[in-house]
């Protein structure tokens, strides 16, 4: 991989795009050998893996010895930290950070004894040692990366990939700092023996250190100590890079070392090359070879308002007002404390804060040597942050698109490769802070990511979930089947068609008048898809506040039909994935007749249904004659009382033009369309083409879920930018708690309910067109399901889209009658439950959309004439809320 | 104590928007000189007024527009669009006509585009072009050079003459040969060709010297000399420069070699008419470059092209304002396909 090993060793520099040359400023700290600083009473250590990869080893009141750890891992990311002076724990509480937010993070207050007395050091010689040990070591004395962010080295040193070159990164470009560059002069041979063990561990082939022209005695005292080291000869080199910022970036000196670029998203141990800090080496070699924890580091205290600038061995947790005290700090209005150096470096808002492992530079600037604020103009597109920037990106452009929000752009033009570094702010002659705009537009990014991927987790919970429950329903299923075939042995042959025809008769109209506003625009159907969506969101929410209703539901009913509503829901968007770009095709080339014969069909089917439902339930539990009428008035007023002869005359009807649907319906989708389910037991259904094959059961659900990615797509288009999230909630059922409805607008949604209904089902039908008209046997019970029971309990995201209009007013006529329907619904139900044969032939194929159904006949035993009755009080309540809504619609108007 | 919380980098370089156009404008007082001292005061008095007026309209816009006006005034770009533009115009032109001009750059070029860095056009040459097409006689009515003259104008009659148009006998400063009159001689030698004429009888007028134009090689000189200065300044980067005139440099190249009686020589496309003005002065308006370094290669090589094509066909005497603003239409068409290779990346987009 590394072809260019004669190049390493010969000292090629390449070149790297941009860069500047701010004043170095190196020799205000430089001049001087590094001091120690007296030690403070209180030593502030951040402990803020504890409670995720860490937990405390020690309590408030314990008394700690110089080097002890503070910490007990938990896993492989921790990084262990230490006390960095003996004395006595006061506090673990939250304490202002070293951030540039100065947030609080727990930290390990520690009271200095003024003893700064040891733990004992366990030596140890590098030859006795495997690399599993060495890797402890660091691991143990917590060492992490010193150029500024302090990731844990032991990571670093057990690499999935084989590394080849390890770069030692003594470049220090940031202006101002010279902490590595005292510690190479001072300590080349920790830093040289801390690359011995690095190469014990990893064997690269090359080991170079990269270094700045500016730091010739650095580079010299290196050299010497190289000379001097035990690495076998030919490994190790150090190669002076010119001065320019930002060269010590990681991904830079690489480029400048070996002319590669490290790939958009990689890390360098991809390209099989590791970098570590000088300082990083210095404190494996003390770890490795004396046992001595990372506690104190090499600080640059440097700026012209401290009085003695040098660099200072720091242990970790001094807090940087003791150290700027100890260097004659005098500070200025407006003075700025900048952690690292004046490119990339932080202000702290409090200088209470601790000195950690990633600190090199506390800067205390006099406000002359700082950029003035000047005020933003407007970017003239000189370019000069293009020439100036390392990453070769177009800051001009990213600037202008995350300034506007526009972040898909800005990601387009790679914002995610800006490495922070400065550059094009510097050098922008109208003064705009880029890298601010910058840092904003990818937290944005980020956040808007981690968004996507908490929904993206949350779907895939409940898709486990749902799992579950459908194995757990199918299990249900086969008992209730069960138990209803037992019951059907009690019964017998007997009419009352009356109410099946009135039924049909209803679909039949409300099909009619469905399908006239069907004729309208594509606009419409966009809103009704999205109202379509907010109704399905309804849905389940209804089915959860169904257990209040009239209905004999048990409690766990509603959770029950909460999960089928939610499967149907989840399969649906399923299937929508492979079937949407065909629904869309046949939505626009549907024609409105051919919609409506197949809603006419979808109706009568349903009616059928509902029909032998009712009468199983009648014959099952006997009620009375009264009984009967109540429920065909409830169900539909405009229905007179019928006799059994007019009735029967009607259901033939009905029957004949189910019929005849039916087979237009074959005759597009499917040649067995025709053929009377096997399954069916009632011998007056037989012929009823309502009852499907398990092969029709499958398309239906296809359509269905047509149907509901069509409602989606439309949502999206709405420009909904929260679909995502609002749909994973719709899925798993859960109302939106913190959306609070007003009066007006509970009646507002209530209209809204009632037209979503009309709305996804003409999408349904719509989308069923392409895929036959069965997508109105799954989408109708469904709709039904989600409709009127829970007009009290309003659900609170109904979409304001829904708005009514004069036009919409109509459809909320049209939802008044399926409202009826729906009433119907709740006596079919009750029939449902008597009615195994119906629902059994659909177990496993339909049963997962028509889940309301189905979960009905599971507790058939559990019926009773008193509960029908209910039932049916409960559809005539159903009606006049229909009735309400559809005046409230009409008042709107 | 607070203490002061800024975002990084902290420090910055001091380059501001207002030192690069002061060192621009400084750069183009040069050729304005050598220009005064071939065609008169007219030039200078024309930049003056220019510079007024445009203050005064950038003001009143900012004010306007609820934005601070000492800001605006202090970044020097209103001034340098007026210079550009009293440069460009004919030296004794009516004053309404630089005062139009002026206006409409500032007023509707750059502001009603949104303001200085959204423009799209060269506010300066959108303006001359505006003039030629509105005002065709003054703005080809150029003054003869003096060596060629037979009377130079004088500064009061400079000012006469472009304040009180028509109070004095503008042929009086015109070139008169054949009864005709003559603007540059770029334009002479585009009518000298139509006329049948080959370029080394053109050459033969008067207006010329040794195949170059009188003034006009010196003025251009100049303007080089302005120019590379700004390039050793950092002013300016010398791609969109060097792209236009080594576009110009080979397409008139091209044509002289193929039929060099009916083509002008490269080095009269590089030294006539606005040529090192435009390649080093106009061109380089960042606000309506390209910005990559590719980009600006191939928008000046654009220019360079465009402004040789129009001139030797076009219906213009000169076309540096035309293929300027053809090559602002395509600024952005060039910056979305020409993008540097990002680190990293394997290719440009
Ligand atoms: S901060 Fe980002 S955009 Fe600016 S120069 Fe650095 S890498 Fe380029
Ligand atoms: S340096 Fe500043 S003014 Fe120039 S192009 Fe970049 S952002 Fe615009």
């Amino acid at each position: 991989m590394l072809t260019n090993l004669e190049q390493l060793d010969n000292g090629v520099v390449w070149r790297i795009p941009g860069g500047i040359h701010p004043p170095e400023q190196k020799h205000l700290s430089n001049q001087t050998a590094i001091g120690t600083l007296p030690l403070d009473e209180y030593y502030y250590v951040p402990v803020p893996q504890v409670g995720e990869q860490a937990s405390m080893a020690v309590a408030v009141g314990d008394h700690v010895l110089k080097g002890q750890p503070l910490t007990h891992g938990l896993n492989q990311h921790h990084l262990p930290v230490h006390a960095p002076t003996s004395g006595v724990i006061k506090a673990i509480e939250p304490r202002p950070s070293n951030h540039a937010s100065g947030l609080p993070v727990n930290t390990c207050v520690i009271q200095a004894d003024g003893k700064d007395s040891w733990v004992d050091l366990q030596s140890a010689s590098l030859e006795t040692l495997s690399n599993d040990d060495i890797v402890a070591r660091v691991q143990a004395a917590g060492v992490a990366g010193m150029g500024g962010a302090a990731f844990p080295s032991h990571i670093k040193l057990s690499p999935a990939s084989d590394i080849e070159l390890v770069i030692i990164n003594a470049v220090e470009c940031e202006p101002y700092i010279t902490s590595d560059d005292r510690l190479m002069r001072e300590h080349a041979d920790k830093i040289i023996s801390g690359m011995e063990i690095i190469h014990q561990v990893l064997t690269p082939q090359r080991i170079i250190v990269g270094i700045e022209d500016n730091k010739p005695e650095a580079a010299d005292a290196l050299r010497k100590a190289l000379s001097a080291s035990k690495l076998p000869a030919g490994v190790a080199r150090v190669t002076v890079v010119p001065t320019k910022y930002p060269s010590g970036g990681e991904k830079q000196l690489i480029q400048l070392l070996t002319g590669k670029e490290v790939p958009s998203g990689a890390i360098p141990a991809q390209l099989g090359i590791l970098v570590h800090n000088v300082g990083t080496c210095a404190a494996i070699s003390d770890a490795v070879l004396q046992g001595k924890p990372l506690i104190e580091r090499v600080v640059t205290v440097t700026g012209g308002n401290v009085a003695q600038p040098g660099n200072y061995w720091m242990p970790i947790g001094t807090r940087v007002d003791h150290v700027l005290k100890c260097c004659g700090f005098n500070p200025e209005a407006d003075q700025k404390v900048i952690i690292g150096g004046p490119m990339m470096g932080y202000t702290l808002p409090l200088i209470q804060v601790p000195v950690i492992k990633g600190t090199n530079c506390v800067l205390v600037p006099s406000s002359a040597e700082m950029s003035v604020d000047a005020k933003e103009l407007s970017c003239i597109r000189c370019t000069e942050c293009a020439q100036a920037c390392p990453a070769s990106l177009l800051p001009q452009q990213l600037y202008w698109h995350s300034k506007s929000g526009d972040y898909d752009k800005a990601s387009d033009y790679n914002l995610r490769d800006c490495i922070e570094c400065g550059c094009c702010s510097y050098v922008c002659p109208s003064d705009i802070p880029l890298v601010e705009y910058f840092r904003v537009a990818k937290s944005a990014i980020r956040n808007a990511n981690e968004e996507k991927l908490k929904s993206e987790r949350a779907k895939q919970k409940f898709e486990a979930k749902q799992a579950r429950l459908e194995e757990e329903k199918r299990q249900r299923e086969a008992k209730a089947k069960e138990a209803a075939e037992r019951r059907q042995s009690n019964m017998s042959g007997g009419d009352k068609d009356a109410i099946a025809a009135a039924l049909a008769r209803v679909q039949a109209k409300k099909a009619v008048s469905a399908a006239t506003p069907e004729a309208g625009a594509d606009r419409k159907d966009k809103v009704a898809d999205a109202v379509a969506r907010a109704k399905a969101r309804k849905a389940a929410q209804a089915a959860q506040s169904d257990s209040p209703a009239p209905e004999q539901n048990q409690a766990n009913d509603a959770q029950k039909d909460k999960v089928a509503a939610a499967i149907a829901r989840a399969k649906a968007r399923k299937a929508a994935m492979q079937s949407d770009n065909e629904a869309e095709v046949d939505t626009n080339q549907t024609s409105a007749a051919s919609s409506q014969k197949d809603k006419v069909a979808a109706a009568i089917a349903r009616a059928k249904a509902k029909k032998e439902a009712l009468k199983q339930a009648l014959q099952a539990e006997a009620p009375t004659d009264s009984d009967n009428k109540s429920a065909d008035e409830a169900a539909d007023t405009l229905e007179p009382k019928a006799d059994d002869r007019q009735a029967r005359i009607a259901a033939a009807v009905a029957r004949a033009k189910a019929k005849k649907a039916a087979a237009k319906d074959a005759g597009v989708n499917d040649p067995k369309g025709q053929i009377p389910e096997q399954n069916s037991v009632d011998s007056i259904a037989q012929s009823d083409p309502g009852e499907l094959s398990a092969e029709e059961a499958k398309k239906a659900r296809v359509a269905a879920a047509v149907a509901k990615a069509k409602a989606k797509k439309a949502a999206q288009q709405a420009g909904d930018s929260k679909s995502t999230v609002e749909d994973t909630q719709a899925e798993s059922a859960e109302p939106k708690p913190e959306v609070e409805l007003t009066a007006e607008e509970a009646k507002k949604a209530r209209v809204a309910a009632a037209i979503a209904k009309a709305k996804a089902k003409k999408a349904a039908q719509q989308a069923g067109e392409g895929q036959g008209s069965d997508a109105h046997m799954q989408k109708q019970p469904a709709d039904v399901n989600s409709a009127e029971p829970d007009s009290n309990s309003e659900p609170a995201d109904v979409k304001p889209e829904a708005e009514p209009s004069a036009e919409e007013a109509k459809k909320a006529r049209v939802a008044a009658a399926i409202a009826k329907a729906k009433a119907k619904k709740a006596a079919r139900q009750d029939g449902e439950a008597q009615r195994p044969d119906n629902a059994a032939p659909l177990n496993d194929e339909r049963s997962e959309a028509m889940s309301p159904d189905t979960d009905q006949s599971e507790q058939a035993p559990a019926q009773s004439a008193e509960e029908i009755k209910k039932a049916r009080i409960a559809a005539a309540i159903a009606k006049a809320k229909a009735k309400k809504a559809a005046k409230d619609a009409e008042d709107k108007e | 104590m607070a203490f002061k919380i800024t975002s990084s980098p902290h420090v910055t370089k001091n380059s501001q928007t207002a030192t690069v156009m002061q060192r621009v404008i400084l750069c183009a007082l040069p050729g304005l000189v050598v220009q005064c001292v071939y065609f008169g005061w007219g030039s200078l008095i024309q930049v003056l007024l220019a510079i007024a007026v445009a203050l005064v309209a950038e003001a009143a816009v900012m004010k306007l527009r609820k934005r601070a006006v000492g800001v605006a005034l202090g970044d020097y770009s209103a001034v340098l669009t007026a210079l550009l533009l009293g440069i460009a115009i004919p030296p004794l032109a009516p004053w309404w006509v630089i005062v139009i001009g002026t206006l409409f750059a500032i007023v509707v070029v750059k502001h009603l585009y949104g303001g200085l860095g959204n423009n799209l056009f060269n506010p300066a040459m959108a303006a001359y072009v505006l003039l030629l097409i509105a005002y065709p006689v003054q703005m080809t009515t150029w003054v003869a050079p003096a060596p060629a003259a037979q009377y130079s104008p004088d500064l009061l009659a400079s000012i006469s003459q472009i304040f009180l148009p028509g109070s004095g006998d503008i042929n009086l400063f015109r070139l008169g040969i054949d009864g005709t009159t003559m603007a540059t001689p770029l334009d002479t030698m585009k009518t000298g060709l139509s006329m049948g004429l080959t370029s080394t009888e053109v050459l033969a007028k008067p207006l010329f010297d040794e195949g170059l134009s009188i003034g006009w090689f010196w003025v251009n000189m100049a303007y080089l000399a302005g120019g590379l200065v700004m390039l050793k300044l950092g002013a300016i980067r010398w791609q969109i420069s060097t792209g236009m005139l080594a576009a110009l440099f080979i397409c008139s190249g091209i044509g002289f070699m193929m039929n060099p009686d009916t083509h002008g020589s490269p080095v009269f496309h590089l030294f006539s008419g606005a040529t090192m003005l435009a390649a080093f002065f106009i061109a380089t308006d960042p606000v309506t470059a390209a910005t990559s370094n590719r980009g600006r290669l191939i928008f000046g090589a654009l220019i360079g092209v465009l402004v040789y094509v129009i001139r030797q066909y076009g219906g213009y005497p000169d076309a540096v304002a035309f293929a300027v603003l053809l090559a602002n239409l395509c600024a952005p068409l060039i910056d979305y396909y020409v993008r540097p290779r990002t680190y990293g990346h394997r290719s440009g987009n």
